[in-house]
């Protein structure tokens, strides 16, 4: 369903924006419906409305939604409905009639349901267990820890560094002294989708050649990351890059919220160190094929990619203070 | 009548003897330990040998001074002298894990578990006993105040022979542990030596209060001595919250040790040890949630009592008595996921790893389960209120706006359970095109969760705004600004709520935590001015008819059976999750776990341990709902004599 796009940067919001006004619609139709002596049984209302979501929820939301989560939200959005049809007595007496008139088969019609029901119900059960037992030659599922938790001290080049304390020794003020506000006051601004839109501040360019201090740090973190990082992290830093497709999973989205957004500069310097192949037990089943960069960057190369990366999408890193 | 004035006056005597008394022995304790304290746990009694003192003598005070070796407290950074002996190198060998043909870390945590749902309720109890004594106590409607009396009474019956199982279950965990796992058993008692008989000490204070409470209820139940009585349960209360303070202190020391170096010798600062970086994180958590868990056992006990009534005072009574015990145990769940989320960001800023893996890592799809058992718990609540309306008269009013409540705790919900690490098949993966979901990712960060929750919560403070209002109509002059006022306080807050998780995306981590400030004050203004501002309009207002007690419909007492299972489980969870994110470590980065079961089960696994703690708690817990209707079918039968809400009248002795 491509005629109304999802909005890149709201459609967290439209989502559910979305399925607020369709609620609202249905509440409306069914509001004149009723008052027209027309109005539609709650046990329909209810099937209806718990259809829909699942319906919106698997053809309307893109990329499509892994199966797991959307037995989740069939189940809650299942339990809502529960408690809207049984909210009164009134309401939950309406809802059930039309199943207790099948179990008593009243007439004729609700007989033949009934008796198609005793048939189809079992059919169907056991079309689901033949089904469950039949080999399957899918990919298991991986419980993938896309953030495995960092050991507390990590070592690059013969240097122990412990990751709850240390701090990154390039993100200085013009004094020179580690100051986090400042330079999370330069970063670049972002458009829609977390593009580079401008420089913050026009006194901290890093196209400017003469750029000094926290800026110019940033300029040659650009570089190497350039050099070494964007031909699978992408231009836009956003995981897209060229042979990101050769990978499964593909690389990293810096730009989503969900992941250098999340952590501790120094949780990033060292998965930047120790790549794929330094992911601890916990990172099963190891699926990232990152270089440990510590082989090829210095640690102050690693510094500043790792600050660079910050500054491009906008994000900052986790701090507690 | 010069005998009756003597004979009471001798009664009051009596009563503030045994409380004086009472008092003397609860600091008993305190005096006895204080030299161990302020030798700073060294022996307290007995000491070295007398030859040993005599050499030690012998070789002056310049000797002594020069054997003193100092430590660096590992949280603390201070210095002090080492006077414990290191955390032991086990192995994996019998002397360190003696074991049966079982897994010992599942026995223990069994016994744990057990040991502390019958410790929760039996902390939790006996406070709401002293809410709703002392509402009874205060009470100028006569009739109120022994239906509030006779409730007191129920509640802390109940806890009485939970008391005696928890004591049971405390002895089984003490020879689980000293069977199982004595060295690291061993340690432990060797830190928390100078504070172990105080907690033993307690407890027994904590006993003696208890049956004096319960066995004097008659005794005492007129006059200054009834004040006398509901004062005792403030002792009672007092003395079972040190209790968990200090059983917690050494859980916080095993997450998060202090006072010790770094191979874990005693450095002679108990306080230190007690006070580690989350002991007063999981203190406030650990209060709140016990009674949460409490009010949702008894208001479980009442709906049971309800289901299985055979009159109908006997199903007013206690439906009476469920509708009292949610309330307590959600007013106290209400507050709770602020100080998870305090316990969390404290648990961040002491170590990143444990943070993550707690909730970006290894236990994250636990905490997802969590989301959705709190999630349970709200939507139940909720549904339970809703029903309730329909004992009102003038309640079907609201009750045609509860899909518009549905629909937004659905939504909270929805986003609150959303993954951050996603269950996928490697197809679904690379059709996703990465990791992370660019719609659905949204929703399963911090920020967007905080507003998940907090929608939530100000819907099932809009529900009971809704229940207080049921069958009345304010008649205040404001009332119309008032219900104006109101709506648009609530409108506001959602607003407010709505656009701060979105703004959390813009900003840094450490600015966005201060966000839930705002987030939290907007819930918690809805919560005490709402319902402070509801109750002014309601304080003159018209009744469209009375309450119809126990004419509430069935399935909201399975709903109260639900929120107590949904608590059980859920504590039984976050249990196994606070204890997992050790990892191998018996005492973080002190003592290492070297048993074979130094590893993190799968969640299936740990499901499964989890549910059958909770089916034998509540196999058990049955058999203590049993015995107390057993003493129930010997007290005398009320009188029927009409009172307020068609409840039967208290027994007039127990």
């Amino acid at each position: 369903m491509t005629w109304l796009k999802l909005v890149e940067g709201y459609m967290p919001m439209q989502m559910i924006s979305e399925l607020a006004g369709s609620i609202l619609v249905f509440a409306l139709v069914n509001w004149a419906l009723n008052r027209a002596g027309m109005g539609i049984p709650k046990f329909w209302a209810g099937i209806g409305v718990w259809i829909y979501i699942q319906l919106y929820l698997k053809y309307r939301i893109y990329p499509p939604i892994p199966f797991s989560v959307r037995a989740i939200y069939g189940t809650v959005s299942g339990c809502g409905i529960f408690m809207w049809v049984s909210g009164s007595e009134g309401e939950w007496q309406e809802f059930k009639r039309p199943i207790l008139n099948v179990m008593d088969g009243i007439s004729g019609f609700h007989k033949g349901v009934r008796t198609a029901a005793l048939i189809v119900i079992p059919l169907a059960l056991g079309g689901f267990a033949y089904n469950s037992f039949l080999p399957s030659f899918e990919e298991p599922i991986e419980l993938r820890t896309v953030h495995p938790a960092p050991p507390a001290t990590t070592k690059v080049h013969g240097k122990t560094f412990v990751l709850q304390v240390v701090e990154n020794p390039y993100r200085v003020n013009d004094d020179g002294k580690y100051d986090q506000a400042f330079t999370d006051a330069r970063i670049v601004e972002q458009a829609m989708g977390r593009l580079m839109k401008d420089v913050n501040d026009p006194n901290y360019n890093p196209w400017d050649p003469n750029a000094e201090g926290y800026i110019k740090y940033v300029r040659e973190g650009g570089e190497i990351f350039f050099q070494n990082c964007h031909f699978c992290h992408g231009d836009n830093l956003n995981g897209r890059g060229l042979w990101a497709y050769a990978f499964n999973p593909i690389p990293a989205n810096f730009t989503d919220a969900g992941t250098i957004a999340q952590l501790q500069e120094t949780f990033v310097f060292w998965r930047v160190s120790k790549g794929g192949i330094g992911l601890p037990g916990e990172g099963f089943p190891w699926a990232s094929v990152m270089p440990p960069w510590e082989q090829h960057l210095t640690v102050d190369e690693i510094w500043k990619v790792v600050m660079f990366e910050y500054w491009h999408t906008g994000y900052y890193p986790r701090t507690w203070d | 009548m010069g005998r009756l004035k003597s004979r009471q006056s001798g009664k009051k005597f009596l009563a503030v003897t045994g409380l004086f008394a009472m008092g003397v022995m609860l600091l008993l304790p305190i005096f006895v330990a204080l030299p161990a304290l302020a030798g700073g746990g060294a022996p307290a009694a007995g000491g070295p040998p007398p030859d040993v003192v005599a050499a030690e003598e012998a070789e002056g005070v310049e000797g002594e001074e020069a054997k003193v070796e100092i430590g660096r407290d590992v949280y603390y950074k201070t210095e002090g002298p080492v006077v414990g002996a290191p955390a032991p190198k086990t192995a994996d060998t019998e002397e360190f894990y003696p074991r049966y043909n079982f897994e010992s870390r599942v026995l223990l945590w069994v016994a744990n578990q057990q040991h502390l749902y019958y410790g929760s309720f039996v902390l939790a109890v006996p406070i709401f006993c002293m809410c709703i004594e002392f509402a009874g106590l205060v009470s100028k409607d006569k009739a109120m105040a022994k239906k509030y009396d006779q409730l007191a009474y129920d509640f802390v019956k109940i806890s009485l022979t939970a008391y005696s199982l928890t004591a049971i279950l405390g002895g089984i965990l003490i020879f689980t542990f000293l069977t199982l796992y004595p060295a690291f058993f061993g340690y432990l008692s060797s830190i928390f030596r100078p504070v172990m008989h105080i907690y033993a000490l307690m407890f027994v204070a904590e006993s003696g209060t208890l049956y004096i409470y319960y066995y004097g209820w008659d005794k005492m139940k007129d006059g200054l001595l009834k004040w006398l009585h509901c004062s005792m349960s403030v002792v009672l209360n007092v003395i079972g919250t040190v209790l968990m303070f200090l059983a917690n202190s050494w859980i916080g020391f095993m997450m998060s040790p202090a006072g010790v170096d770094e191979q874990g010798r005693f450095l002679g600062n108990i306080w230190h040890v007690l006070h580690t970086a989350l002991w007063n994180p999981l203190n406030v958590h650990r209060i709140l949630g016990n009674m949460a868990f409490g009010g949702g056992v008894v208001a479980a006990y009442a709906a049971y009592r309800f289901l299985s009534a055979k009159n109908d005072e006997e199903r007013a009574h206690f439906d009476w008595m469920g509708y009292i015990a949610m309330s307590l145990g959600v007013a106290f769940l209400i507050p709770l996921p602020f100080a998870g989320y305090w316990l969390m960001r404290e648990v961040y800023a002491y170590r990143q790893q444990m943070g993550i893996t707690l909730m970006g890592g290894l236990l994250a799809w636990l905490f997802i389960i969590q989301a959705t058992m709190i999630g349970i718990l709200f939507l139940t609540t909720n549904y339970y209120l809703w029903q309730a309306l329909g004992r009102m008269t003038g309640g079907e009013r609201f009750q045609r706006y509860i899909k518009y409540f549905v629909f937004i705790l659905v939504v909270g919900l929805l986003v609150f359970i959303t993954p951050h690490t996603i269950v996928m098949t490697p197809a679904e993966l690379k059709a996703m095109g990465g990791q992370q979901h660019p719609v659905l990712g949204n929703y399963g960060v911090m920020s967007a969760k905080n507003g998940g929750i907090n929608a939530i919560i100000m819907t099932t403070i809009a529900s009971f705004i809704w229940y207080q209002r049921g069958n009345r109509v304010p008649a205040v002059k404001w009332a119309k600004f008032g219900n104006i006022f109101l709506i648009t306080f609530f409108v506001v807050a959602h607003l407010n709520n709505i656009w701060v998780a979105c703004y959390g995306y813009f900003i840094p981590a450490n600015v966005r935590i201060g966000l839930s400030v705002p987030q939290v004050a907007g819930t918690l203004s809805c919560l005490f001015f709402g319902s402070a501002l509801n109750l002014a309009m309601l304080s003159k207002s018209r009744e469209l008819g009375p309450i119809r007690w126990g004419q509430i419909a069935p399935r909201s007492q399975y709903a109260l059976i639900m929120l107590a299972t949904a608590f059980t489980w859920m504590m039984g969870l976050m249990g196994y999750i606070r204890s997992s994110v050790r990892l191998f470590w018996h005492v973080n980065e002190i003592m290492r776990d070297n048993s074979p079961w130094a590893y993190t089960h799968t969640i299936g696994f740990g499901a499964n341990v989890i549910s059958f703690n909770v089916l034998f708690f509540w196999i058990t817990i049955l058999f203590v709902f049993w015995l107390g209707a057993l003493g129930a079918k010997k007290a005398p039968v009320p009188a029927t004599q009409p009172v307020p809400g068609g409840a039967p009248q208290p027994a007039t002795g127990h």
